[in-house]
């Protein structure tokens, strides 16, 4: 499944803040489609992790290579805001939407570097809209007016209409509600596959990682526990704190009480 | 989608908030017709003066009475009301601009313009309003003008402080960081993300600075620093009828109740703003 030249390729990533280190040595590649989730429990890094790489921390590392947007670089990772060809999705879509701004303006300011005319943005925002689900009237909402789960597919939609290689989403479906969670994770997966856009996923619902992720990143404590194939993750982990957190998650019942072997 | 499209959808459900305004807007629009058409309606003058009926009490002829010289004080009131009313709309929209203007400057920009600017702001804190106007129409004697720019002077830095304040937590929203991260410009950013947010809690600081204002013009007027007598401007009306207080107190009593009124129009109008506000938050 190594496949040679990965998407995005990152090699001993470190973020120190007043001296104080908040992620230690963070390796992991991530390919074109692929769906990597970043797990571990609060303060573990994960979020450091996110805003370290969209250039709003500090951050040092051995190499780090980011094919479409002609990234390689070793050392001080480079400072600007936001990784070109990439896009983030947040914790909260109402406080990711101007509440001021109808979601169609929101969603085409994606595309504000691409110095569209109204005309061709709208439309590209309608695209987009129909894309997640979303019929043409939710382009003149406001996000006081929809749902929490419509609200979080107009964050998709705004990252998915720039046509980024790369989304980082951090806790996407922790803000809904259960039944909203299923039907976005199942869109997530389709527009994945869809679009073979990689998507990075910072999440501590373990079932989501056993459902879609490709591969399970495990952090603790700004290391890396685990890094493994999915399979390989809850058949047999390489940590113990990898295995006590399955187990948790079984008990819980969250993840089925044991996977058949093979 | 059209604009009739949008329009429906909001005539549809329309928020507390917006009926509200919708009312605020009625009622000022109504108040200015009441107003056009009391200037319209009066046979008198501001400054028309009738020796021969000084300081009658209401009559038929003069629903509010006459005052020391035989003017007509129901038509001083109206024209009262373009100036206490005017006067203090003017200023407090003066502060208002330029208070937000320089607050949104310091609190969106660099941590050095902040640190100067509000330095600034802090020191503009530290003279009592009323003994600004007062040092200042001292200094250059006391005219409108003067007034106006007195209180101009001293209008502007709460709504600094609000603005800047406001401005600087919006700044860390996500909201914000997604508009950083696609690239927008900082002007952009301010006019489009920060503005409208910050917009709201301004005006209804503005309602209770406009009423403020509205005691501070007529106050000075009253203590001889502001609008002059024979301008009917509420203050110097009060001015105007003090040495009547005793044996004509209508000349005192409609003034001061108009400034009443107005004062707690303004002010009730305000908080109910900030209620409806706080609720759809």
């Amino acid at each position: 499944m190594q496949q040679n030249d990965p998407l995005f390729h990152l090699e001993g990533l470190t973020v120190e803040i007043d001296g104080k280190p908040l992620l230690r040595d963070v390796s992991f590649d991530v390919s074109a489609g692929e769906m990597l989730c970043v797990i571990g429990e609060s303060g573990a890094g994960k979020s450091t992790l996110l805003k370290a790489l969209q250039g709003f921390l500090p951050a040092t590392c051995r190499r780090l290579a980011f094919s479409p947007a002609n990234i390689r670089v070793a050392g001080a990772v480079p400072a600007i805001t936001g990784l070109p060809q990439s896009r983030w999705v947040m914790q909260d879509p109402l406080a990711a939407l101007n509440p001021k701004l109808t979601l169609g303006t929101s969603i085409g300011e994606s595309l504000h570097a691409q110095k569209l005319s109204a005309q061709a943005c709208k439309s590209a925002v309608l695209e987009a809209l129909s894309e997640v689900e979303l019929g043409p009237d939710f382009y003149t909402r406001l996000p006081g007016q929809v749902s929490l789960g419509q609200a979080q597919r107009a964050c998709l939609a705004r990252a998915l209409i720039a046509r980024p290689k790369l989304i980082f989403f951090d806790e996407p479906l922790s803000a809904l509600d259960a039944l909203v969670q299923k039907k976005i994770a199942r869109q997530m997966d389709a527009l994945r596959h869809k679009t073979q856009t990689a998507f990075i996923v910072v999440t501590h619902d373990l079932s989501f990682a056993a459902a879609y992720a490709d591969r399970i990143l495990v952090l603790r404590q700004g290391q890396v526990e685990a890094y493994q194939s999915r399979d390989a993750f809850f058949d047999q982990p390489d940590s113990a704190y990898a295995t006590e957190l399955i187990g948790a998650a079984r008990s819980l019942g969250t993840l089925p009480p044991a996977r058949a072997t093979a | 989608m059209t604009l009739a499209d949008i329009q429906s959808q909001s005539s549809q459900k329309p928020s507390p908030l917006l009926r509200f305004s919708r009312r605020v807007l009625m009622g000022t629009g109504f108040g200015a017709l009441a107003l056009c058409f009391g200037f319209w309606a009066t046979p008198y003058g501001p400054a028309e003066a009738d020796f021969l009926n000084r300081l009658s009490p209401p009559t038929a002829t003069h629903w509010f009475g006459t005052d020391h010289l035989g003017r007509d004080i129901g038509t001083r009131l109206l024209f009262g009301a373009f100036w206490s009313l005017g006067l203090s709309f003017v200023i407090s929209l003066a502060g208002l601009l330029v208070g937000t203007l320089i607050g949104l400057v310091a609190g969106a920009t660099g941590r050095l313009p902040d640190m100067v600017l509000m330095r600034i702001t802090d020191s503009f804190f530290a003279f009592p309003e009323l003994i600004a106007a007062v040092t200042f129409a001292g200094l250059f004697g006391p005219s409108t003008i003067n007034l106006v720019i007195a209180l101009s002077l001293v209008s502007w830095m709460k709504f600094t402080r609000l603005s800047r304040s406001l401005a600087k937590s919006i700044a860390e929203q996500d909201f914000v960081i997604q508009a950083r991260l696609n690239g927008l410009p900082a002007g952009l950013i301010l006019l489009r993300h920060i503005l409208p947010n910050v917009i709201p809690s301004l005006l209804v600081l503005w309602t209770s600075s406009w009423s403020r204002t509205i005691l501070a013009v007529s106050g000075l007027s009253f203590l001889g620093f502001g609008v002059q007598p024979p301008t009917a401007e509420w203050g110097a009306m009060l001015l105007d009828g003090k040495p009547y207080m005793q044996t004509a107190p209508h000349l005192m009593i409609f003034p001061g109740l108009a400034v009443l009124i107005s004062v707690l129009v303004i002010n009730l109008t305000g908080d109910r703003i900030r209620d409806l506000l706080a609720k759809t938050k």
